[in-house]
């Protein structure tokens, strides 16, 4: 192999291995949604679907398009799938390892709280100069998945707060224009 | 190689305490207490919280708290050096969720050698309140809290220099549950 085309093999390897490292940490948002819908056989319902219908995440759509009712998570950064009316039954330990075990190599658990009827796990991770967090919360009936981009100084706020701040982001990620 | 053993009958034993004796005194030795046994106790809890704030997330922490704000400066110097704070706690409806054989699986860890239980703390909750300090050599390497409830179940782990007015004033930071732990006292006791 000539040094050109060496050098034109290892560029595009370059590029390639760039591009599959922002992928795999890109899916992970997807990976999850995807987890929980073959884990208990359900759904997610798209934001735009919401929107129309006027349902939980009317203003999230404006958000995730850079809308200035923003308070906590960066412009644009809002990731979110809603899983509404569907029955989450099925042993919420089995899925507590299955996700730790799949978003261990990028995520940190931060906190899990897990009840009768109710799971909520965050998991954080740095990017760059900011952090990326991922809530998840399944409930009997409906299940919400959320990544936001958060600057150091709202993460301080998750870390001292972490149920507090955690709340608030869900509620801006899915508070309803309309309620 | 079989001739060896077969010269010398004692060496695969050798070889092997070898081996394994160190990985157990270091674990033995380990600041982080080994808690998924408990995971079961799950299914019975009316609520469980797993808190894992590991060294990255420390490491994060110190670099983002503002040293200008009074409250995150001193969380920050609460914090610093610190290796891990790892909680877990389980709430239940009712008494007889978890048993002897539960908790004993913890207090086994932490007879290994390093640990020390402080007899003298107490705290304003109700139930038991064990606190464990982890020396190595005259530095405090760990500290576990177990604090069992009829209905009630936590353990607080942390992992690197930590004393107990230290632990006093991380409770209700991070997660970390209100022990009500009292003033440290510095009598000690070996025989657990």
């Amino acid at each position: 192999m000539s040094r050109h085309h060496f050098k034109q093999v290892a560029v595009v390897l370059l590029i390639f291995s760039f591009a599959s490292v922002v992928q795999a940490r890109g899916d992970d948002f997807n990976s999850v949604v995807k987890m929980i819908e073959q884990f208990y056989g359900v759904k997610h319902e798209g934001v735009p679907f919401l929107a129309r219908a006027g349902m939980k995440a009317g203003r999230t759509a404006a958000r995730i398009k850079g809308g200035t009712a923003r308070q906590i998570a960066e412009a644009g950064s809002i990731k979110l799938a809603v899983f509404e009316d569907q029955d989450f039954n099925g042993e919420f330990l089995k899925f507590r390892s299955t996700l730790n075990a799949a978003l261990s190599e990028t995520w940190l658990p931060f906190v899990q709280v897990l009840g009768a009827n109710e799971q909520n796990y965050i998991f954080t991770r740095e990017n760059n100069d900011k952090y990326n967090v991922l809530f998840i919360s399944i409930e009997e009936r409906e299940a919400t998945v959320i990544q936001v981009t958060l600057s150091p100084k709202n993460f301080a706020r998750l870390l001292k707060d972490p149920e507090g701040t955690g709340k608030a982001i869900a509620e801006e990620a899915t508070i309803n224009d309309q309620e | 190689m079989k001739s060896l053993f077969h010269t010398f009958p004692r060496t695969p034993l050798l070889v092997a305490l070898l081996v394994v004796l160190p990985a157990i005194t270091a674990r033995a030795q380990d600041p982080r207490i080994q808690l998924t046994h408990l995971d079961h106790l799950a299914t019975r809890a009316s609520e469980t919280v797993d808190l894992n704030f590991d060294e990255r997330l420390i490491l994060a922490a110190a670099k983002i708290f503002n040293d200008k704000d009074e409250d995150e400066a001193q969380i920050k110097k609460l914090i610093t050096g610190l290796k891990g704070v790892y909680v877990k706690s389980f709430e239940f409806e009712n008494d007889g969720q978890y048993t002897a054989a539960d908790v004993e699986a913890i207090r086994a860890q932490l007879r290994g050698p390093g640990w020390t239980r402080l007899v003298n703390v107490t705290s304003k909750k109700e139930g038991t309140v064990e606190v464990y300090l982890l020396m190595n050599g005259d530095q405090i390497g760990g500290l576990a809290v177990l604090a069992a409830e009829d209905r009630e179940l936590t353990v607080v782990n942390i992992v690197g220099p930590v004393d107990l007015e230290r632990l006093a004033k991380l409770e209700g930071q991070f997660g970390v549950p209100d022990l009500g732990i009292e003033a440290p006292k510095t009598k000690k006791n070996d025989d657990k």
